[in-house]
């Protein structure tokens, strides 16, 4: 493969370089010039993590070959301020707050930049246009654009450089504007994730994964691969040498497919070697004969008698069962002036970290096996680890790094298996950074829920019995299912006093991809249903869906769901502060319509348009017409 | 992973060409690059190994734009940001400042090529309808006994289908000709998931003339993309409105003519909901930007009922 040469600036610097014509200016960057401050997030033009200025222009660096860099001048994160000092806007995120994970951060900042180097006066909505192309998962945008308007004022000179600096200290920091202490690694790029990491001798690991959803594994032949020149070893699950399985409950889930695959993306094999493009190329050398099986793909069909059976601890296919019963629900129905049932259903739905799984794995010189990861539960992988390598506990470490988003995605140990594992074998560092569309098909998803509902109430709004049944797809491993609807059950009927009640909550084996953590872990199935409840429960009562959970809510001194005493209780000021916040106009929900006046009007989001770029295209038609 | 073993930047079109016809059998030409990079990925094409890259867009020919009477050459190197921010471009190519400002990002406009858009193909491109109203035609070069020759044929014909063209082997498009439309209203719409970053669903370009009295239509043109294999004008619906008076009534009539033409494989009742307001809306947006006033929601909705 002839080599490139390519001359270009970076950050006023001259620099040369050969380098393999496929690379792309991210590639060329952070790979070859260590600038990791640019992120990939995507590699797709998707998410602006990768944002560079090329010749003044801001552009995504993961869709611009490398050869066209030649002769350009490039300005990265890096080459905003001088070592040690931060530019305006990279001050503004520090002192709003306008990073959480940061892994958005350094790109958010260019982005930033560029919108206020192309319009220094760029009102608010122009800003947020300009800067479209950025995407955040943490922060909301709202601290962001705070921090670009505070920037913009602050350059114009219509605010002091004081302006930048934190809001006076206070005596607590509850309650206070507090300022981060890692912002300022976040807004300049100096941070590493995993991603960003190196060692010496460093090789690279690329993963086969399964294009089936249920299959057994008939043979698996990786002699091409092995033979491949600079590839160093291919793993399978015969290379386990401990009692293999991971989980956050049960651990039932393989380093790497073990006789079967159970879902569409699961690791079957992984490649180590000099470099990601000859891991993947030996990762397509490798043979795999599967017979594919029948699978399951609908949790009902899980249940149903005689369904092919996902694991084989588990005949039944389910996970977990999690019942809760409290007083008497044939009384309480009895009691009831209305009996109101529906069904409810939520959807799988991804976490969407800007940082794709990345680690690195070492054997140091004292045998420690070595994670680096951005894992969520690294005491609890340790020792999983520690059984699946066959090891004692002090001869395995997990460091974790930086966690450019988790939202419960990451805690679960889908890879950190296969880099030890590689690691043993080679005695070298061995790093693998998924791509977007891996993390997509390899990582847990948000339980895809299904709830039957049955409320028994008094005329005047009082639940008397809830009889609720959730049925969750826990996908092909258990990872965190138990957990999920043990709080679904747990916080099933809301923050409401229930006398009579019966919960149930059920996960299941099914060959999709598989469930896991995700924010509120099963709080918000169970809230999506109970709180439509109330709603359409204050509606057929003529009720204010204020009063109606006012009516039913836990006080001091109330039995939860699972019979704890509360010493206090917090929703009445939660009520209260909604109410007036919202601008509530009281009434049934049937009352109100298009002419309800809490529409609209101040704290309200606005919908998006392209309103500005529309305004300054008109503008630029009019100059043009007076122009000419 | 997109790999390759050559990245070629030719600075003159007969280089370009001479490498374009050596480039061995798979090799691919690239301007901005923002449909071939994205295309090599899991999920799409997967990993694709090129033995040649001939990247056009240092060719000195191909930058730019020439205003030659009442049509302007947009050479092949012309990226959308330029439609935004030019001001003769947006003088005389009055839709293409809203198509631009809804097309991606601001980052991926600044890479991203009209020409690129147009060779891709894609049924939602959203660069095809508003050249359609401005009848585009393409000019593509090739090399013939080391001469450089050129054929035109309409955008229209062009574009065969979904990421089908009548581009033959050796050539290079190197520009778009097209209408220039001064004193045209133009409009651009656009269904997606979100405002940046989202091929449309369904994307709707239009052109309107009015008269001196401000109440006739003397000139419009329409076109649709997202509702089958290729975006297409809507003849007949400028013939149904072309010296009318302007009436909300007619508009809403004529808009729901579309409806009937969605061939698209997927979603099919939702986009025809969709087409049918959507060029009323373009319509309106149209004469808004000539300065009549905006329609409230309320009347466009009361009409479609
Ligand atoms: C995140 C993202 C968002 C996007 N948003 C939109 C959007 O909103 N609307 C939309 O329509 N598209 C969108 N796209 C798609 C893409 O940006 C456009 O289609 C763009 O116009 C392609 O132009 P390019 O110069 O990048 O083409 P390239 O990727 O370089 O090339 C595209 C194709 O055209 C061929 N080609 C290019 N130039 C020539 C030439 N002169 N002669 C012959 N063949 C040529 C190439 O060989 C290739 O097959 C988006 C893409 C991404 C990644
Ligand atoms: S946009 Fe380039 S990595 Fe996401
Ligand atoms: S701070 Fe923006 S993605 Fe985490």
């Amino acid at each position: 493969m002839p080599d490139l040469n390519i001359d270009f600036t970076v950050n006023g610097r001259k620099v040369a370089r050969k380098v393999d014509p496929s690379r792309r200016l991210l590639d060329l960057l952070r790979d070859d010039l260590t600038l990791t401050g640019t992120k990939e997030g995507c590699g797709a033009g998707e998410c602006g993590t990768c944002s560079v200025f090329v010749d003044g222009k801001l552009v995504k660096s993961c869709l611009m070959p490398a050869a066209k860099a030649q002769g350009a001048d490039i300005e990265t994160v890096e080459g905003l301020a001088a070592p040690g000092e931060l530019t305006p806007v990279q001050r503004a995120f520090h002192k709003t707050g306008a990073s959480q994970c940061g892994f958005c951060i350094p790109g958010m900042v260019m982005a930033a930049t560029s919108a206020l180097r192309e319009n220094p006066n760029a009102g608010i909505e122009e800003i947020k246009e300009r800067m479209g192309g950025n995407i955040c998962r943490c922060t909301g945008y709202t601290k962001i654009f705070e921090a670009v308007e505070i920037a913009r004022d602050v350059i114009a000179g219509k605010l002091p450089q004081t302006a930048l600096n934190q809001d006076g200290a206070a005596s607590s920091f509850i309650g206070h504007n507090t300022r981060r202490l890692d912002a300022p690694s976040k807004v300049s790029g100096r941070l590493k994730y995993a991603g960003d990491m190196d060692m010496q001798g460093m090789l690279h690991m690329q993963v086969l994964r399964s294009p089936h959803a249920h299959a057994r594994i008939v043979k698996i032949d990786t002699s091409r691969a092995e033979a491949l020149p600079g590839v160093h070893c291919v793993i399978t699950s015969e290379d386990v040498p401990g009692t293999d399985g991971f989980g956050v409950f049960v651990h039932d889930q393989p380093i790497m497919a073990r006789g079967k695959v159970r879902h569409v993306g699961e690791a079957v094999a992984a490649v180590a070697a000099d470099t990601v493009r000859i891991a993947r190329e030996a990762t397509r050398l490798i043979e795999v004969e599967y017979e594919e099986l029948p699978g399951l793909y609908d949790p009902e069909d899980a249940l149903k008698e005689g369904a092919p059976v996902i694991h084989d601890y588990a005949a039944d296919n389910v996970v977990k069962h999690i019942p809760v019963r409290k007083g008497d629900i044939e009384k309480g129905f009895a009691e009831a002036d209305i009996i109101l049932t529906d069904d409810f259903s939520t959807q799988q739905v991804e976490h969407a970290y800007l940082e794709p799984e990345a680690g690195i794995a070492y054997v140091d010189h004292d045998d420690v096996v070595t994670v680096i990861s951005p894992s969520q539960n690294i005491t609890h992988h340790r020792h999983m680890l520690s059984h699946i390598i066959d090891k004692p506990i002090n001869k395995v470490r997990f460091i974790m790094s930086p966690v450019g988003g988790g939202f419960g995605g990451k805690e679960d140990m889908i890879y950190q298996g296969m880099l030890a594992l590689a690691a043993m074998k080679t005695h070298r560092p061995i790093k693998l950074v998924f791509t977007r569309e891996e993390s997509f098909i390899a990582s847990a998803k948000r339980h895809p829920s299904r709830t039957h509902y049955k409320m028994g109430l008094t005329r005047d709004g009082r639940i008397t019995a809830i009889e609720f049944s959730m049925l969750s797809d826990g996908g092909a491993y258990g990872m965190s299912s138990e957990g999920v609807m043990r709080k679904a059950a747990i916080l099933s009927c809301g923050p409401y006093e229930i006398h009579n009640l019966k919960v149930d909550t059920r996960v299941v084996y099914t060959n999709n991809t598989p469930s896991g953590a995700f924010r509120t872990f099963g709080g918000m199935q169970a809230q999506f249903a109970t709180e439509s409840m109330m709603d359409m429960a204050a509606e057929k009562l003529g009720l204010d869906p204020f009063e109606i959970r006012r009516r039913n809510m836990m006080k001091a001194g109330s039995l939860t769901h699972t019979q704890q005493k509360l010493n206090s209780a917090s929703i009445g000021t939660v009520l209260e502060a909604a109410e007036k916040a919202c601008r509530w106009e009281s009434g049934a929900p049937t009352v109100r319509g298009e002419t309800r006046g809490d529409l609209g009007g101040p704290d309200t989001r606005q919908p998006c348009t392209l309103g500005a770029r529309f305004a300054e295209a008109a503008t630029q038609i009019e100059k043009a017409k007076v122009a000419s | 992973m997109l790999t390759c073993d050559t990245y070629l930047m030719p600075t003159t079109l007969k280089d370009a060409l001479q490498v374009w016809a050596d480039a061995p059998e798979g090799s691919r030409l690239v301007a901005g690059a923002t449909d071939i990079l994205p295309w090599a990925r899991d999920g799409r094409a997967g990993d694709v190994h090129l033995p040649c890259m001939v990247d056009i867009t240092r060719v000195s020919e191909l930058q730019g734009y020439e205003v030659q009477g009442d049509r302007v050459r947009l050479n092949a190197n012309m990226v959308f940001q330029q439609f935004l921010e030019d001001e003769t471009l947006i003088r005389l190519l009055p839709n293409m400042p809203y198509c631009a400002a809804w097309f991606a990002d601001d980052q991926i406009r600044q890479q991203a090529t009209l020409v690129g858009n147009i060779v891709n193909a894609s049924p939602a491109g959203d660069g095809l309808p508003p050249v359609l109203t401005l009848n585009g035609e393409i000019e593509l070069a090739r090399l013939q006994d080391g001469a450089v020759v050129t054929r035109r044929l309409p955008v229209a014909d062009f574009v065969t289908g979904p990421g089908r063209t009548e581009l033959d082997a050796g050539e290079i498009a190197t520009a778009v000709y097209v209408d220039a439309m001064e004193g045209y209203g133009g409009s651009f719409q656009k269904v997606g998931m979100r405002r940046s970053l989202v091929i449309s669903a369904v994307c709707c370009a239009a052109l309107v003339r009015t008269d001196a009295s401000g109440k006739v239509f003397e000139d419009i043109r329409l076109s649709i993309g997202g509702i089958g294999p290729r975006p297409i004008r809507l003849h007949d619906i400028e013939e149904m409105l072309r010296g009318q008076e302007m009436t909300r009534e007619l508009v809403a009539q004529a808009s729901l003519k579309p409806a009937e033409l969605v061939a698209s494989r997927s979603r099919v009742e939702y986009r025809r909901a969709v087409t049918s307001g959507f060029v009323e809306a373009a319509i309106e947006d149209a004469l808004v930007a000539l300065g009549a006033p905006k329609p409230e929601p309320e009347q466009r909705e009361t009409l479609n009922a």
